[in-house]
């Protein structure tokens, strides 16, 4: 690595070790973990909740066509890379981006941003990384993280969904980096050039709700937001009869990993999105943002209703009550409670114009 | 273990249908979810588990980092209760 003065970055001649002064937080979900803490590090204090919110990060799609081992897609959050791109937007804010062919080429601007102590972002298939448990590595392509120094031949990396940092051979990364299949990332590593002195939180805020609840209550696609969440509840109803009942159980357990697992911080990312709203009510003191917050909350209850029963399903210990009737009518309570709880956040935004 | 630990033992082995556990050998820091539980729990016992917890103790679990410490051992989760009571 070549030589700099920065007080934060320590050299040894023996073995190159370079390290920038990065903080380190534990995340639910990878990007809006990695946008956190890249502002946080340029003087921004700025929670996960906050980053997945202005990113607008909250989403519901049922996507049958698309087919993930398999298996149809369901997300409950907007696709990847939506939050980092708004944050981006934000005013004052400065993110480079690049994504690359030559895997040399790659690693060696990673290299010299490091050397300038930048700390970069990088998208990366978990699969090919080591430190994840084998039981953990699946072939998902959009995993962020943030590689923050480097010692002799293995990268010093931030990865938000562990407790604490982590280090990665150099090779594997770059398996990682360009791993091949749906999102691939090739090569892609981003940072932030520039940050505003001072932030004004309301604008994001209202940004962030406004692009949620457009999505959430306007797309004339039937498998989007709350129809989509009426849709999927009509498709599970049939699964026993359509598909059988051992593959029937087996979609039941991917839209329960999609939703409790997978970095969602539970219930879909309902409860990581109350925490925002809670977080910006008290930020902007605002009672009706934190009546929302609540009304939300109650929604990933029920969506955990949901998720416990399909659990007790997939496990072959069902009680009476237990049906994909009763899971179908618990995911049309729950579309119905994200309908209001959506349709009072349009009152909201229709008070701050 | 504790009197406490060993009731919250009992009740995930009564949320899971875990019939045949031997509950004397289960040592309160042994790794309760994962590959390396020693009750055989996944994520998706993990689940039902916060759930039941929220809905005996009135604690609740809903961000995936917190039930991921929280539901580490037995040991956690009774500290994690006894904090928030």
């Amino acid at each position: 690595m070549g030589s700099s003065n920065h007080p934060s970055i320590t050299k040894e001649s023996a073995r190159a070790i370079l390290l920038i002064d990065f903080p380190h937080l534990q995340s639910a979900h990878c990007e809006s973990g990695v946008a956190a803490n890249l502002l946080s590090h340029k003087g921004i204090a700025f929670s996960e909740a906050m980053a997945f919110g202005v990113g607008g990060g909250l989403f519901f799609g049922y996507l049958p066509f698309i087919r993930i081992n398999g298996l149809p897609l369901v997300t409950y959050r907007s696709a990847a890379g939506h939050i980092l791109k708004r944050i981006g937007r934000i005013p004052g804010v400065g993110i480079y981006q690049k994504t690359f062919r030559d895997k040399g080429q790659a690693m060696a601007e990673l290299d010299a941003a490091l050397d300038q102590s930048i700390p970069v972002g990088l998208q990366t298939g978990v699969y090919w990384l080591p430190y994840f448990p084998k039981a953990l590595r699946f072939h998902f392509n959009a995993h962020n993280l943030v590689v923050y120094g480097k010692d002799g031949d293995e990268y010093l990396i931030s990865d938000p969904v562990f407790p604490g940092p982590v280090r990665c051979p150099a090779e594997d990364l770059i398996r990682a980096r360009f791993a091949s299949g749906a999102l691939a990332p090739k090569g892609k590593m981003y940072y932030l050039t520039q940050v505003p002195d001072q932030l004004q939180r309301r604008p994001l805020i209202v940004d962030g709700i406004t692009v949620v609840c457009k999505n959430m209550l306007d797309s004339h696609f039937p498998l989007i937001g709350v129809k989509g969440i009426q849709f999927m509840a009509g498709r599970l109803e049939k699964w026993p009869e359509r598909l059988g009942r051992e593959r029937a159980d087996l979609h039941l357990g991917h839209v329960v990993r999609m939703q409790e697992e997978i970095g969602t911080g539970g219930g879909g990312f309902r409860f990581m999105y109350a925490a925002f709203l809670q977080e910006s009510a008290n930020e902007l003191q605002d009672t009706p943002l934190a009546e929302a917050a609540s009304m939300l909350t109650a929604a990933g209850d029920s969506w955990r209703e949901f998720a416990v029963m399909a659990a007790r399903i997939c496990k072959n210990r069902t009680q009476p009550q237990d049906s994909y009737v009763a899971m179908a009518e618990q995911i049309r309570e729950c579309g119905a409670l994200e309908e209001r709880f959506f349709r009072k956040l349009e009152q909201w935004l229709k008070q701050q114009s | 273990m504790e009197l406490f630990e060993q009731e919250l033992l009992e009740l995930i082995c009564k949320t899971c249908n875990l019939d045949d556990v031997e509950m004397d050998v289960i040592k309160a820091d042994d790794p309760l979810i994962g590959p390396d539980s020693i009750l055989g729990l996944d994520s998706l016992d993990a689940l039902e588990i916060a759930v039941t917890i929220q809905q005996e103790y009135g604690v609740r679990m809903d961000s995936e980092n917190t039930s991921r410490d929280v539901l580490q051992s037995l040991g956690t989760l009774a500290e994690y209760i006894n904090q928030k009571n």
